[in-house]
């Protein structure tokens, strides 16, 4: 018998496609179907891209007969952040009501690189208007509605790449593309549950996604497990003459780690310090599976004002990028209350001060460098708290109410780090452990990931859906 | 408490801020504006407190390679 294609893994999933079990037709209606059905639930889809699927879906199964399989994407469904544009008349409205009919004449390259492996797009998911630009404060901040965690109905899904999350987390999507300017991978892949990579900054070219921060932006896949992080991250990786900032630094995911590789991990204490008691609890268990497969030591950076540094230089760039919707007056149509105001405040920052920021960041790097050249990853908790209610006005790292220094340092020197899950924490809701590497360093933070989830199985819990 | 100098500094953006778009502001927008500023001013006075060198240039990102170039 056949198994069911939803929370597969993508090398089972890819197996069951390259091998004829199951048709990309028949999984594009799946996923789609589910869509339809459960997406409404979570908040979590902008615009289903029903006919593209199916056409790229009969693509696919016609090359697959023909004995042309192009590889592990080939034939599976994918949704991609509503900030991604998609040529074809479907919508790319970054989140935002006063762009729900914003259109554009290209596919953004990862969308093209995704075509180019066989991928099959199923939809644009749901995001925080403007990626979090705006300045939200609490869940509502989206004109599809509060993203909803499957894990609980009273439970934000996290942002901004809320519905590429909950999308996954839910089997809506085998795996979904988002992006993170400080936290908008790792950080809903905590809430939800799931697997996200933010890739090196220039490892992935950004032409045509939505630009927040040009110095921060990464666009990264969310998945079941870091292995389906590495095989998509593959796929989208390299230069693009489109995007200057792309390198030309490939990237080939190993089929197979070492099973006695050994890693040496530091844990940057005032990271964990900075967590609740429950997500603290959930990574100091997962440090005795992290000892099974290596060493852990506590280190330390300089003392910094590393959230300053990166929350400065995110606003200055915000805006700037958005400088057309501040001086349009569009920003009255955001859904936010918050997001209608706090990017005119942003005007204000002076230009010294936010060169100060990009000379504290050489810094930052300089000294991410040192420390992480004498291991393999620091290890933190993805999230420091499980996710909030949907009435809550949340604590943020970049709102400046709670402290993230792997966040505000790994984004400040374009670090690449990957979060898994690591249990269950307050109200039976997922909690995150996340692997931070040397800039370039995808492939050891991977192994690292990989090794974990072999040793756990927190990524084969699900939440019940219908 | 807040600082005296950070205080007004605030005040100063602020009278920016309205200046350019005041017009478009309801009084709570406005005064959220000037909450947001002082987020802002507190973290670029941390920024200011740290001393650089001359020679601590910016990190920015990389420029494209010109092709055929030297």
């Amino acid at each position: 018998m056949t198994p069911s294609p939803v929370f597969l893994p993508l090398r089972e999933l890819a197996a069951l496609v390259r091998t004829r079990r199951v048709s990309p037709v028949a999984l594009a209606e799946e996923f789609l179907e589910r869509l339809e059905r459960f997406g409404p639930r979570y908040n979590a889809v902008v615009t289903l891209t029903r006919d593209r699927a199916l056409a790229e879906a009969r693509r696919a199964e016609a090359e697959i007969a023909a004995g042309g399989w192009r590889g592990p994407l080939h034939g599976i469904p994918y949704g991609a952040k509503d900030l991604l544009a998609t040529a074809g008349g479907i919508p790319t409205s970054w989140g935002a009501a006063p762009l729900r009919a914003q259109t554009f004449d290209v596919d953004a390259t990862v969308i093209g690189r995704l075509q180019a492996a066989g991928a099959v797009l199923v939809a644009k998911l749901a995001m925080v208007e403007l990626a979090g630009g705006g300045g939200y404060r609490q869940p509502r901040a989206s004109f599809t509605g509060p993203g909803r965690s499957p894990w609980h109905e009273d439970a934000w899904s996290g942002g901004s790449s809320s519905g590429s999350a909950s999308a996954v987390a839910a089997g809506l999507v085998p795996f979904a593309l988002g992006s993170e300017t400080w936290g908008s991978i790792v950080s809903p892949a905590a809430n939800c549950g799931v697997s996200g990579l933010r890739p090196t900054l220039g490892r992935i070219s950004r032409h045509g996604a939505m630009a927040l921060s040009w110095s921060l932006d990464k666009i990264g896949p969310l998945g079941l497990t870091a292995d389906d992080c590495g095989l998509v991250l593959e796929a989208i990786a390299g230069p693009d003459p489109l995007d200057p900032s792309a390198q030309d630094r490939p990237f080939r995911h190993e089929a197979k780690d070492p099973l006695d590789r050994r890693f040496r991990f530091g844990v940057l204490r005032a990271a964990v310090d900075a967590a609740d008691a429950d997500v603290r609890a959930r990574f100091e268990e997962a440090t005795e599976v992290l000892r099974t497969i290596g060493t852990l030591e506590d280190v330390t950076l300089p003392s910094l004002p590393y959230d300053a540094i990166t929350r400065t230089i995110l606003f200055a760039e915000a805006a700037s990028a958005l400088e057309g919707l501040v001086e349009s007056g569009a920003l009255a149509g955001l859904t936010a209350p918050e997001d209608r105001y706090t990017l005119y405040a942003r005007d204000a920052i002076l230009a010294k001060d936010y060169l100060k920021a990009l000379r504290l960041r050489a810094v930052v790097a300089r000294e991410a460098d040192r420390l992480l050249a004498g291991l393999d990853a620091v290890v933190a908790p993805g999230r420091f708290a499980v996710a909030g209610r949907l009435d809550e006005t949340f604590r943020s790292a970049f709102g400046g109410t709670v402290v993230d220094p792997t966040g505000a340092i790994g984004n400040a020197a374009g670090l690449p780090a990957v979060a898994v899950p690591d249990g269950f924490g307050e109200r039976g809701l997922p909690t995150s452990l996340q692997f931070m590497g040397r800039a370039w360093g995808e492939g050891t933070i991977l192994a690292a990931a990989r090794a974990y989830q072999a040793r756990t199985d927190w990524h084969r819990r699900h939440p019940a859906v219908g | 408490m807040t600082h005296p100098e950070a205080a007004s500094e605030v005040d100063l953006l602020f009278a920016l801020v309205r200046a350019r778009y005041g017009h478009r502001l309801t009084p709570e927008e406005l005064e959220g504006v000037r909450t947001s500023l002082a987020g802002i001013v507190d973290g670029v006075r941390a920024l200011r407190a740290v001393p650089l060198e001359n020679a601590d240039g910016p990190l920015l990102p990389p420029l494209p390679d010109a092709p055929g170039a030297p």
